[in-house]
Formats: structure tokens, sequence, C-alpha cells
């Protein structure tokens, strides 16, 4: 982004309105430019915010940090570089430099990383810290010189590495990528000396730019795709199987083939991670059954699921694929080699990422695999990740076996269904965080929170909190429900309410209320329904259970939904706070 | 018009959003609300960007009014010739 850019998008950001947008911008330099690029990169990223950054003292971003008020911040972002570690290694203060005074650089720089770790752990237990490790080059106090590494330099960088890796391990601080960055903004166009010095700000506009996408990008980060569908033949593989035969196709250097076996590791990787990894091929299904019995491949097609190979279009295949995995286009990439089929797919899923696999290209196929990494990127695996494909397989395989509102009674019994559910406000549930931000389809009204937002709602007094896990025979699902609200006057609330597709039909929602109104005693429960483009599910699951439904906030009384309520098959253990 | 006082309008109208376009000629810190001295550097940071010039630091206390920095970039578009 240009300078004039970010400023234009911070002038027609300014007279949008919107809902408040706070960001803390602590760093040891004048902000400047940085601040101007991480407004309009946060305007960007959050159109209908209304953005304010707040900054820091200069030159002293501990003293910053430390009386940082956390309240009414989405997050605080620190470009911590060299100088506010020792100010001997910047280049605005003079007389520091000398073999007599590396050590003691050294002692410093460590005490103040101490000193930053517990000021990084402390404020992001309230909020999250978007953390760039020094990006600027050390300056030239070595001995040594800058063509060869000495014992202080590399001493000072094992300090920067050692304080990442222990960062790393806490949740809310989410450190920016350095090989990113270095690629994005290379290290010999990242300091800018005249405006280090007659303006105290020491990034170039592309360092600043850089830095400050990246920080959007992290205070932002947004949820990764949850499926890939691939093509089989010149991309899984090489070769057109069902012209050379199972035995010709290739994915190794030996056959000048290596990219599609790099792709296929990384398939491999992305399903062990959790992402749903399809296959909508046009070939005749028998040839692909050859394929599927050679032991060599580093991704077992076994466990790609569904694997639709048909000689119909490439639309209709996918649109199958979604529909088993009961999810939506924009969570998806489709990748395939050649355009018309990627321009039929995207013509037909506006919303899919549709990404061509370059064959005969090793540089385009490394950086397709490297810009696919970064769509699945995510925080952490979870449970439920690991637990998706089979859950969804085993779903599927019952297809058929349900009555007209989903599984037949015997079928529910026979499962041995087991909820657990847990009355109990914490903040630190990623999991449920996850849920109620991606969860479109049983949605009580499409309410997203952001951090801040949810941690603040879960700090009300009034509020609670209650999860559901489930797991029945056929395996586990791992926590699929969320439910948010308050209790007043009237009786409870529900403000959010979030299944995850997987769950459906298992009559888990009735269960989730007649937990609440045993928990809290109360005689109606009302919900802060709104209808969206999405949840016709949660729709039909209140028009079934109330009265009248053209309310706005239905209002469901503890008589009527014992009326209404079909026989429950769950052993249900209950975790209270 | 000239061309380097259209593009220089166009930089003024970045740093000085809420400042009318028929304003910009009359332009000094005097009377443009919030042209103080951060709002100097990002003019200059911008004039480099979209010229593709720099601008020496003891040059930008020149910068006292929009015709000030327009005769500046004219003088040096002329050195440049």
């Amino acid at each position: 982004m240009k300078l004039v850019e970010a400023l234009a998008t911070i002038s027609k950001g300014a007279s949008s309105g919107g809902e408040l947008l706070r960001v803390a911008l602590v760093c040891g330099f004048t902000p400047l430019h940085l601040q101007t690029f991480l407004h309009a990169e946060l305007q960007s990223r959050f159109p209908n915010h209304r953005i304010e950054i707040v900054t820091g003292t200069y030159g002293d971003v501990a003293g910053s940090l430390s009386s940082l008020v956390a309240d009414g911040l989405e997050a605080v972002a620190v470009p911590l570089e060299w100088e506010d570690l020792d100010r001997r290694l910047g280049t605005r203060h003079l007389g520091g430099w000398g073999p007599g005074n590396l050590s003691s650089i050294h002692e410093q720089t460590r005490m103040r990383l101490s000193q930053l770790m517990i000021l990084f752990e402390r404020i992001s237990k309230s909020i999250p810290v978007i953390l760039s490790l020094p990006t600027l080059p050390l300056p030239p106090l070595f001995f040594t010189g800058a063509q060869r590494s000495g014992a202080w330099e590399t001493a000072l960088e094992n300090e920067i590495f050692s304080f990442a890796a222990a960062l790393t391990q806490h949740q809310r601080i989410r450190l920016i990528g350095a090989q990113r960055l270095q690629y994005l903004s290379p290290l010999s166009q990242r300091l800018d000396v005249k405006s280090e010095w007659t303006a105290g700000f020491p990034y170039s506009l592309l360092h600043a730019s850089t830095v400050a996408g990246s920080m959007a990008q992290l205070i932002e980060n947004p949820l990764p795709k949850k499926g890939l569908i691939s093509d089989l033949d010149n991309t899984f593989w090489s070769g057109i199987i069902g012209e050379a035969g199972a035995s010709e196709i290739s994915w190794d250097l030996d056959h000048h083939s290596q990219g599609n076996g790099l792709y296929q590791q990384l398939l491999k990787t992305l399903a062990e991670e959790g992402v749903l990894v399809g296959v909508a091929s046009k070939n005749d299904p028998s040839v692909i059954d050859e394929v599927l019995k050679r032991n060599d491949l580093i991704f077992d097609l076994n466990k790609a699921y569904p694997l639709d190979v048909s000689w119909g279009s490439k639309s209709a295949a996918v649109s199958r694929i979604l529909e088993t995995w009961n999810i939506n286009a924009d969570s998806v990439v489709f990748v395939d080699d050649d355009p018309l089929e990627l321009a039929e797919v995207q013509a037909a899923h506006p919303t899919m990422t549709c990404l061509r696999f370059p064959r005969q290209h090793p540089q385009e196929i490394f950086e397709l695999i490297v810009e696919l990494r970064d769509l699945f990127g995510r925080d952490k695996i979870s449970e439920e990740d690991q637990l998706r494909l089979e859950s969804i397989r085993a779903s599927a395989n019952f297809v058929g076996t349900g009555d007209a509102e989903g599984f037949s009674e015997v079928l529910l019994e026979q499962a041995e269904p087991e909820l657990t559910l847990t009355l109990k406000k914490d903040a630190e549930d990623a999991r449920a965080f996850e849920l109620l931000n991606k969860t479109n389809q049983f949605n009580l009204n499409g309410r997203r929170f952001t951090e801040a937002g949810w941690q603040n709602y879960l700090g009300e007094k009034d509020t609670f909190l209650l999860t559901a896990a489930y797991q029945d025979r056929f395996g586990p699902l791992g926590k699929i429900a969320v439910l948010a609200g308050r209790m007043n006057g009237e009786g409870l609330i529900v403000e959010s309410w979030v299944m995850s597709c997987r769950a459906f039909s298992r009559r888990i929602e009735h269960q989730c209320l007649k937990s609440l109104f045993a928990a809290f005693n109360c005689e109606t429960i009302t919900f802060d329904y709104e209808r969206t483009q999405r949840n016709g599910p949660v729709t039909s699951f209140l028009s079934g259970l109330m009265e009248e439904t053209d309310t706005s906030r239905p209002r469901l009384s503890r008589q009527r939904f014992t009326e209404v309520c079909p026989r429950l098959f769950h052993r249900v253990r209950e975790i209270k706070e | 018009m000239s061309e380097i006082s259209v593009k220089l309008g166009e930089c003024f109208a970045a740093v000085f959003p809420q400042l009318p376009s028929e304003e910009i000629p009359n332009a000094t810190p005097t009377v443009v609300e919030g042209w103080d001295s951060i709002a100097t550097i990002t003019l200059v940071s911008v004039i480099e960007e979209q010229f593709g010039i720099q601008i020496d630091p003891e040059d930008i206390e020149h910068f006292v009014s929009y015709q000030a920095v327009l005769d500046y970039l004219t003088a040096k578009q002329v050195n440049q010739d």
C-alpha cells in the first residue's frame, strides 16, 4: 500500500461510522507512517468499524506497556526494535559502541527481554499482543564486521530466538513471521536513515507498509479455510491416468514431477491437521481404483473424502462434495490444472478460492504450495480438527437410515450418545470462540465477536456460557455447540447459540435447552433471534418449538418445551463452574 | 495548471482531507487546521512517494505554504531537466 492510498483509506473510513475498534501501537520510535499504514490496513479489513490507534510514549516501550489499560482495546501491536532493548543498538544515540561495551549490551538486552516477557504475558491475559521482533539490521558495532557473524552478534540473536520461542507458547501472543517479512520487505530496504535522524521514524515506507499489513492480518486473525478439493490428472500426479495407466503416472524427481509429490505432501499434512480434502476428477472410477492400490502415494487417496470421480461437470462434483461436507463454498479451495475447469467451478461457486496448479513451472508450483499453506494456517490444531473428517464419514454412512426429521429413534438410541455440558465462563476456550465466529447454519443471529469483545461479554456478571461436547459409539464429535446469554428479571435470555452442522439431527439442541431450564430453574427462555441468509436450520428448529413464530424475540416456556420436546437419549455429564 | 501543481494538489488533499480543493493554493500552517510538524513530515513523505524524489532535510523548513512547496518542486524539476 502506498502512503497516499493509506491516507485516502483512512479519510474514507472516517466518515463511515460504525462500531469503534481501538488498537494500541506501542513502539520506541515515532509511530508516524506505521500508525497511518496500520490504521489504513485495519480500516480495509474492518470496513464497518471506526478505527482508532492509540500510541505510547516515545523511547519507552516497557513504560508504555506497563501503563497500558487493556479495557476497550482490541489488541496491542508492538514493533520491537534493537534500540528498544539497548539504545546503543540504534544510531540516534552516540558514544556507546566499542569492544568494551559488547558484554554490557548483551546483558542489558537479556534483562530488557525478561522485563518485556513479563509485560507481554500480563497483557496477553486480556487482549492479543501482536509482535514483530527486531526487523532492522544491527548497527555496525561488532569488531568482526558484518561479513562474518561474531560471538556477540550471534549471542544477541540467540536471545531473540529464545524470547520468540517462549512467546509462541502463549495463545494470545502472535509473532509476525520473520521469513515472510523478509520476503516482502528485504532487509536492505527497511532502514530509512534520513527519516530516522530527522523524524525519529526508522522505517522506509515499504517496510512500514509491510509491517503494518502483517500486524493488521494478525489482529484480524482470519479463520482458515476448511476444505480443499483437488483435481487428480496433472495436479495430484503428473500424467493422465486414463491414457497412460496407473503405473505410468508420477510424482517424483526422477520423472520431473517433484511438484506433484510436494503437493501430495502438503495435502497429507493438511489432512492430518484436520483440513477436509476431497477429490473432483473427470475419469473412469475403475481407473482410479487401480491407483488406489498403489502403496507409494505420498497422500493416501483413501484418506480423501469424498472421491467424486465421474465424467460430469466439475462444478457439479464440487457441489456434491460441499453438500457432503456441509460447509460453504467460501471456506473451500479448489485446485485444478485446467483453466477452463477452474473457470467453470468459479462461475458456479463465486465465493470459492479457485487456484491453478501450474504444471511444468516448478517455481510457481512452490509458490502455490506456500499460498495454500497460508490459506489453511491456524493458531493450533484442536481435538475437533482431528475428528472432523471421521465424523463426516460416520454421518454419511447413516444417510438413508434416518426419517424425515433426521436419524430414526432406534438409531439415536442405539448410538449410545453422550453429551458433556459445561456451564463455565472460560474465556480461554478457543474452540467456543471459534465456533461462535465460524458457524453459519445453526446460528441464532449471526452475531460475531472480536476476542476483546468476547472477553468483555464473559466478564459481565449476569452472563453465562454453556458448551456441549458430543460422542456416541461411532466416535467423538468434540465440542460442537455454544450457548451464551444472561439472566434477568424476565428469565433466561439466549443471546448467542451456534452448533456445528456435524451435530445436526441428534437432538442435542433439545438437550441443551432442557439443561438450561434445569440449571437456571427458569420458567422461560427468550431467544435473541435474527434471520440471516444462512441460518435456516435454527429458524426451523425454533419454529418447531414455538406456538407463535412471527415474533422477533421468540420466548419458550418450560411447559411448552416439555410438551414438544421429543424423546432424548443422551447420557448427560454436567460440569459447572 | 501545470502537471506539478495538479499532483501537488493531490498530495495536499491526501494529507489534509478536510481542506476544500479551492483552498489548497492558499494553504499555510496558520490557516489549515492540523498542519503541524507531523503533518509536514507526512506531506514530505507523500510528495517524495508521488514525485519519486528525495527531499533534503534542510529544505523541509521552507515548506511553509502550498506555494512554497510548489516553487520548490518547480525549481527542482528545472534543475533535474
